[in-house]
């Protein structure tokens, strides 16, 4: 009988309970610097540990965004760690999760010819990724990645796709590849109660509706893709919208027809009732999956849930703290960046 | 122990006299000034006077030096500043602030320095594995070397640029960083860098005074941080030297101001029409005759005194008449709030039943005495409010402790003393009669509602609230169908039966039936005919849940005071488990453990005892009679504080 971990629930919660507030978004949206926007998070939040040894007066905005996104695997492995829940297959969904960004971040700087990958290479998590992280920086084509990535699974989910002339790749065919094969993983790693693999389930669905809402939208809106590239383009799992559902939404002749047939979807009408701008719709379903997961956070005592809820937001929460860092630094005006922030 | 009886004073005379008289009014101490156009009224053609205080500004600069210097000007005698210019004072001021500032910048500056030397010390202790010369370095024609800090992530990815002309060298590490030097021939100079800073590295640019290897530059640099510390101080003293010389006239001058400043803020409160002025306030009735005096050098000034509630839109001011032993308890009325000015002052009520409580609560000799010294060398020493009542209910405590027999835990020790004096009864056991203490605690409670109960209806009928005092729950109604219900309770446990039909229905229902009809009663005593609002259902169903409620608050209220009972048996307990730990332990660690466990039940139980019969005062007893909305009495007087707002 799978085993409750009530502990690592407990633990999560009191993590949870010294997230950073809205009244400290505020104050740091209001701050005029970098260094200054740092110096708060030393001083009043509890990213102050991570960043006691640095001198915010002279810390690089990378390093800045580096050290916190650190926060969130050092979190991760501090909460599995606890009681050793991380041997569990489905525990391990995060490094699965860097691993795939990794490749995905690797094709991206084939694609732009560019070497500058090493700078940003989430180094700490190399000791537990199934390749080597540096090796993978040090790809400079698509054929030399696929020998490199030949003795991970990650090959035959990559293998059908072929560069082109000028060896750049389809990202995107590359990234529904990757995302899929990631969601069959983590479903085929749901060994707990049924109740707690039928909430997942239902959780996960629903991100993948929304991602798959988000990216036939872009593929619609900015890239006047045809329904055929869109199809190929979708996750093959579906929630509340199925395939036919989510084909009638995105075969919409432009984004306002999309919108339009989006909004009588239950999402749609889930962001109307919130007060969410559907028309700004990659924002506000990040703020619909942000929604779902903190009520799944607190009304349920199921630790995978639990890991997985809580670990996207502290995401979420990292990404609010770069918008800011990144609107202050470009001198972005308070409201607009008030407005990304995911709350 | 009663309220201090007011009287209303009006004065009036020209304006000529005005700060005179706002000065005699503030020195006087007892004169409580509301404003006088609050009573005039605009058809009555007064004005106020809306003035800028022309002290304010030289206030503020005084105010400044002693917000950064963090010296408190005292209030002394001002004579022989009284007569000079505010021109004067003014310039004098300047002057003084001028000499401060000079030597403030210079302590900024040496400060600045230190900050900068700091840093390089901070920067260069972490260089101090490189055994060269930093010139030397420095002056490298082929190789170029860059001296800083690479964080820890970055380190680990080094190994990509293997095949890059560079190379790094740590010297020392801390928590995310390596610190050191990387070289790389210039040739390659800018390609290494753009790696470098790609990997956040934190360049150290060495300040140019720091010569020699790191060893000798840290020196050197050490000495430096010693010379701008000496530095800082050094200005520190020539600004105490400054300020110090001064100190004198700048406290009179800062009386002066203060007084006159404060003074001219009191103008605001008068009313003014054509050339005369109009003030009222409120001054104790003792105080009157001697009051009243103090204008008799002004010819134009006349002092009117009315009784305190003459004027309906002036509300008396609440002065609470205590004695020695009920003075400390004050402080728990004041936190409540005042009593109004025709109702009673509760302090006796509260200091007795306040020791009383916590001394049955607290019961133990020993304790109890060092509670009582502990409370005065607070109130001694540090002038700590609450050190007063604990003395008081540490000296109830040491007196129950005597009835229970119960000296630092000890239960037995007085025992004999007991045997001797041939007194049977005593001490009394509290672990032995857990019945009868908890019975005991209601009975207190029960006595307590009753007297609170009693009170109420003394104030009530005296303030002719007549539906409180006879209908309500804590009125004559409440009050027979509470003590019935009691007795009738007491009486059938003990065998009498005491519910026959007459008494159930005159003690009883009759009562909860006045309660039911507290308005319509109250309208037929006054003589004044009962409209019904929101018709006969309304009625019904507001005052069935209003007479549920008050049923429901005697039942919880007099629960409410098991916890007295239940206090007395924690302590008792506490101490127990202490005592036995203590026969756990060796000899030597007795006393360690009896000393450390009263300590710890001292702390605990004192407070929780503390705060749980405050919470009776406040809950169960006063809710009955008081409402504490009285305002408190406020003599007008110089605040020497140097804030200005």
């Amino acid at each position: 009988m799978a085993k409750n971990y009530n502990a690592t629930v407990a633990k999560i919660m009191a993590i949870y309970g010294k997230r950073i507030m809205p009244q400290d978004y505020t104050e740091m949206m209001n701050k005029q610097s970098v260094p200054e926007v740092a110096e708060y998070l030393k001083k009043n939040t509890h990213y102050s540990e991570l960043l006691s040894a640095i001198d915010t007066r002279t810390v690089h905005r990378g390093m800045l965004e580096n050290l916190l996104h650190r926060s969130i695997f050092e979190t991760y492995m501090r909460i599995t760690g606890f009681e050793h829940i991380s041997k569990q297959e489905f525990y391990n969904y995060k490094i699965l999760q860097t691993e795939i960004d990794e490749i995905l971040r690797c094709i991206r700087f084939i694609n732009a010819g560019s070497q500058k990958m090493i700078a940003d290479i989430p180094i700490y998590i190399n000791p537990y990724t199934s390749f080597d992280l540096l090796e993978l920086a040090k790809v400079t084509d698509f054929r030399e990645l696929l020998s490199f990535l030949k003795k991970t699974p990650y090959y035959d989910v990559l293998r059908e796709i072929h560069p082109d002339a000028d060896g750049r790749v389809d990202v995107t065919r590359c990234e529904t590849l990757l995302r899929s094969y990631y969601i069959s993983r983590l479903k085929s790693s749901l060994k707990f109660k049924s109740q707690d693999v039928k909430l997942f389930t239902a959780l996960l669905d629903t991100d993948t509706d929304l991602i798959n809402v988000i990216n036939s939208y872009r593929l619609t809106a900015f890239f006047d893709a045809s329904d055929a590239v869109i199809e190929r383009d979708m996750l093959p799992f579906y929630g509340r919208l199925s395939a036919a559902k989510q084909k009638e939404i995105y075969s919409a002749r432009d984004s306002e027809e999309f919108i339009r047939r989006f909004s009588k979807t239950y999402y749609g009408k889930q962001m109307i009732e919130n007060g969410y701008d559907i028309n700004n719709l990659e924002r506000s379903a990040q703020r619909l999956r942000y929604k779902y997961a903190k009520s799944m956070l607190k009304r349920s005592a199921s630790a995978p849930l639990s890991v997985y809820a809580f670990i996207f937001l502290l995401e979420i929460e990292v990404q609010n703290i770069i918008s800011i860092i990144e609107g202050i630094r470009y001198g972005i005006e308070v409201n607009k960046i008030a407005s990304l922030i995911i709350m | 122990m009663s309220i201090e009886k007011m009287e209303l004073v009006n004065i009036a005379g020209l304006t000529k006299d005005l700060d005179t008289v706002l000065v005699k009014l503030s020195d006087c101490g007892c004169f409580h000034i509301e404003s006088a156009t609050k009573m005039a009224g605009k058809k009555t053609g007064f004005t106020t006077l809306k003035e800028e205080n022309p002290y304010t500004p030289l206030l503020k600069q005084l105010s400044e030096i002693s917000t950064q210097s963090g010296v408190k000007f005292t209030s002394v005698d001002y004579k022989d500043v009284e007569n000079e210019s505010l021109s004067k004072l003014e310039r004098y001021i300047r002057g003084i602030r001028k000499k401060l500032d000079i030597v403030k910048d210079k302590e900024t500056k040496a400060a600045e320095l230190l900050s900068v030397h700091e840093q390089a010390v901070y920067q260069v202790d972490h260089l101090q594995g490189i055994h060269a010369d930093f010139e030397q370095l420095f002056a490298c024609e082929h190789i170029k070397m860059r001296l800083g800090r690479l964080p820890v992530d970055s380190y680990s990815k080094l190994s990509y640029y293997d095949d890059k002309p560079f190379y790094f060298k740590y010297f020392s590490t801390e928590k995310e960083y390596y610190w050191g030097m990387y070289f790389v021939p210039v040739a390659y100079q800018e390609d290494v860098d753009g790696i470098f800073a790609d990997l956040y590295f934190e360049r150290t640019h060495i300040p140019d005074f720091v010569r020699g290897d790191p060893s000798e530059a840290s020196k050197e640099l050490h000495k430096m941080v010693e010379d701008d510390q000496k530095a800082i101080e050094d200005c520190k003293t020539q600004y105490d030297e400054i300020l110090n010389k001064e100190m004198d006239r700048l406290c009179r001058i800062f009386s002066r101001l203060k007084s006159q400043h404060d003074n001219f803020d009191l103008r605001n409160k008068a009313a003014i029409v054509n050339d005369k002025f109009y003030i009222v306030g409120f001054i104790p009735k003792r105080e009157s005759d001697s009051f009243l005096t103090m204008f008799d050098d002004l010819e134009s000034v006349s002092v009117v005194l009315q009784p305190a509630d003459a004027n309906g839109k002036l509300e008396p001011p609440i002065k609470l008449k205590n004695n020695k032993f009920t003075e400390p308890f004050s402080m728990f009325v004041d936190m409540y709030g005042l009593p109004s000015y025709n109702g009673i002052n509760p302090t006796a009520f509260v200091a007795v039943t306040y020791t009383l409580l916590f001394g049955i609560m607290f019961g133990d000799v020993g304790q109890g005495l060092v509670l009582a010294i502990a409370g005065a060398l607070l109130w001694k020493f540090k002038k700590f409010a609450l050190g007063p009542i604990i003395t008081r209910v540490g000296i109830s405590g040491a007196v129950f402790g005597l009835l229970y027999g119960s000296v630092f835990g000890y239960e037995e020790l007085l025992d004999p003393v007991y045997e001797s004096l041939g007194i049977t009864f005593l001490p009394f056991k509290v672990m032995h009669n857990v019945t009868t203490i908890l019975i005991g605690a209601i009975a207190i409670g029960v006595l307590i509602m009753i007297i609170s109960i009693l009170i109420n209806v003394v104030t009530g009928i005296k303030n002719k609230k007549y539906e409180e005092a006879l209908f309500g729950n804590n009125g004559i109604a409440g009050l027979v169908f509470f003590g019935s219900l009691l007795a009738g309770a007491v009486g059938t446990l003990f065998g009498v039966k005491m519910f026959t039909p007459v008494y159930v229905i005159c003690l009883i229902i009759l009562p909860l039936a006045a309660m039911f009809l507290r308005e319509p009663l109250t309208y037929w005593v006054r003589g004044k005919k009962f409209e019904m609002e929101g018709g006969m259902t309304d009625f019904i169903a507001s005052n069935f849940f209003e007479v549920f409620e008050f049923l429901l608050g005697y039942a919880t209220n007099t629960l409410s005071f098991v916890r007295i009972g239940g206090f007395v048996l924690s302590h008792a307990s506490m101490m127990l488990v202490v005592m036995a730990l203590a026969n756990h332990v060796s000899n030597v660690g007795v006393p360690l453990v009896v000393i450390f466990g009263n300590i710890f039940v001292m702390g605990l139980e004192g407070l929780l005892v503390g705060i749980q019969t405050l919470r009776l005062e406040f809950y169960e007893i006063f809710s009955r009679f008081y409402s504490g909305d009285g305002k408190p009495f406020t003599p007008v007087k110089i605040n020497y504080d140097e804030n200005i707002e």
